[in-house]
């Protein structure tokens, strides 16, 4: 479960993320949109714990993300943004050095590195160096790295970027397993990639949030207007595009 | 897996050890570390064996005195990479969203360029042989010298280390390391000293850096055999203070 409330975060002037707050439930797979800069990567690196809001409190699974780091990490599997891997080490040393930093060891530690390089189709790259790695092995090696010690919140910033369609299709049947008994959250500035794996959907322009809802009321909602989900999302990030610019304007 | 809050000091340890254990397989991933390695065992020996056979004594002295210009030079090309090349290669935020603390992957970090360094000094072990081969050499000064080097290497290191945190740029943290262990070293040389003092006499500048910050003193000392506890001091404590303002630098950065 994650929690945010009334979370901001500013670099100097610049509001980045200002006054989000959401709540995300077990078992559910929740897309976050916008466009680029609209905070969607900045509000991540918070729930990771890398950043520290300026403003406003995160939980996962429970536990405060200023004030108990160390419990939110062992709960999160987080793949960041850009997915940088450690270039010069072997893929398999890479696997034990993230399982070993979360705590695992020996037969335990076999095991999961086993289901994880099976899970993510990673066996022909792992006695590669990271740096030889395509794009797209890179991205499933970067997300066998955030699966490998079984977290309860799967935390994934653009996690598409780099894939083939086909490893796309893959990769959403492969998050759909992954659902049952974990909250899963994902960023991505393509529509119909959120739209294909969510149940819900929020939605964030210029750090603030513009939709929160499951995608079947968006479905509704579309049908209603004799429209479709895209442009009905589109439509909102135009329309809050707008008033921000108006502000500014006005300001 | 459990989620706890805190670390156990067995944890703790673990956490420090993979992290030590990364580093150093990362120097050897690449050519860097022989290169380094075979080009300091090269320089070092070579002018100790000039010095060796113009004195004609059975000392190490002459190979101890040469380690702080050397180290001035090559210890910021081990510390240049340790955080820089992680600002680079964006993996800063990989490694400080694991559930290890700042502190564990600084000393880590820190424990790594130990062990390089640790290397570079057994290079110098062929010529304890040959002294032991030609004669009776003093072993109890060969052992305070070794201890000398190794106070001195850790100060340069965990300023390396901060200064590779500041910068994303590998070649801006060699250049800022290398000038600032000038400096160390430099403040305590006698025609330095005498130079400083001279511009404001009143005011002894040169005497006051080469007892206030000077490395050299301290590293002397014991290459003189004496293991001054002041000495011991400096080093840990000029070494903790880099440190800590490694790990200053790194909570910065989470904003």
């Amino acid at each position: 479960m994650i929690q945010v409330d009334n979370v901001t975060k500013k670099y100097g002037a610049v509001t980045a993320v200002d006054g989000v707050s959401f709540k995300l439930e077990t078992s559910q797979i929740t897309g976050f949109l916008g466009p680029n800069g609209a905070g969607k990567s900045t509000l991540l690196k918070m729930i990771s714990t890398w950043l520290i809001p300026t403003a406003g409190r995160i939980t996962v699974d429970g536990f405060d993300t200023q004030k108990e780091p160390l419990a939110v990490r062992r709960s999160l599997g987080y793949l960041p943004e850009h997915n940088a891997l450690y270039d010069g080490m072997r893929v398999d040393r890479f696997l034990v050095f993230i399982a070993r930093a979360h705590g695992l060891s020996g037969a335990r530690m076999k095991e999961r590195i086993e289901w994880a390089v099976n899970a993510c189709n990673i066996q022909p790259v792992l006695t590669k160096r990271c740096f030889q790695c395509s794009k797209g092995n890179r991205q499933r090696v970067g997300l066998a790295a955030a699966l490998l010690h079984d977290p309860k919140v799967i935390l994934l910033d653009e996690p598409t970027h780099g894939l083939d369609p086909l490893q796309v299709v893959k990769f959403r049947e492969f998050l759909m397993d992954l659902r049952e008994g974990r909250t899963i959250f994902f960023s991505s500035h393509i529509l119909s990639e959120v739209l294909g794996i969510s149940e819900r959907v929020i939605v964030i322009q210029h750090g603030k949030l513009i939709h929160d809802g499951p995608v079947t009321e968006l479905e509704k909602q579309a049908r209603e207007r004799k429209s479709d989900v895209e442009t009905l999302i589109l439509d909102k990030v135009r329309k809050a595009g707008v008033s921000e610019a108006g502000r500014e304007v006005r300001a | 897996m459990s989620a706890k809050a805190s670390l156990s000091f067995g944890e703790l340890i673990r956490g420090t050890r993979n992290v030590a254990a990364r580093e150093l397989g990362a120097y050897f991933d690449s050519p860097i570390a022989y290169v380094y390695v075979i080009a300091f065992a090269v320089l070092a020996n070579a002018i100790f064996m000039n010095d060796f056979f113009l004195a004609g004594r059975v000392e190490m002295r002459g190979y101890f005195d040469r380690m702080p210009l050397l180290f001035a030079v090559f210890l910021p090309a081990v510390t240049m990479r340790l955080w820089a090349e992680e600002r680079k290669q964006r993996t800063i935020e990989l490694l400080l969203t694991l559930p290890i603390l700042p502190l564990q992957a600084i000393l880590g970090k820190y424990l790594a360029s130990i062990g390089l360094l640790t290397l570079f000094l057994l290079t110098s072990l062929p010529i304890v042989i040959m002294l032991a081969t030609l004669g009776t050499p003093d072993y109890g000064l060969i052992v305070s010298g070794y201890m000398g080097v190794m106070g001195l290497g850790a100060v340069f290191l965990a300023l390396g280390m901060f200064l590779s945190s500041l910068s994303g740029d590998q070649i801006i943290a060699f250049v800022t390391t290398t000038v600032l262990s000038f400096v160390l070293v430099l403040t305590g040389d006698d025609r330095v000293v005498a130079v400083v003092d001279g511009l404001a006499p009143a005011l002894a500048a040169g005497t006051f850096l080469r007892e206030s910050i000077s490395v050299m003193p301290h590293f002397e000392a014991f290459v003189a055999g004496t293991v001054e506890l002041s000495a011991l001091v400096y080093f840990a404590g000029m070494s903790a203070v880099f440190l800590w303002l490694n790990s200053i630098v790194l909570e910065r950065n989470r904003g």
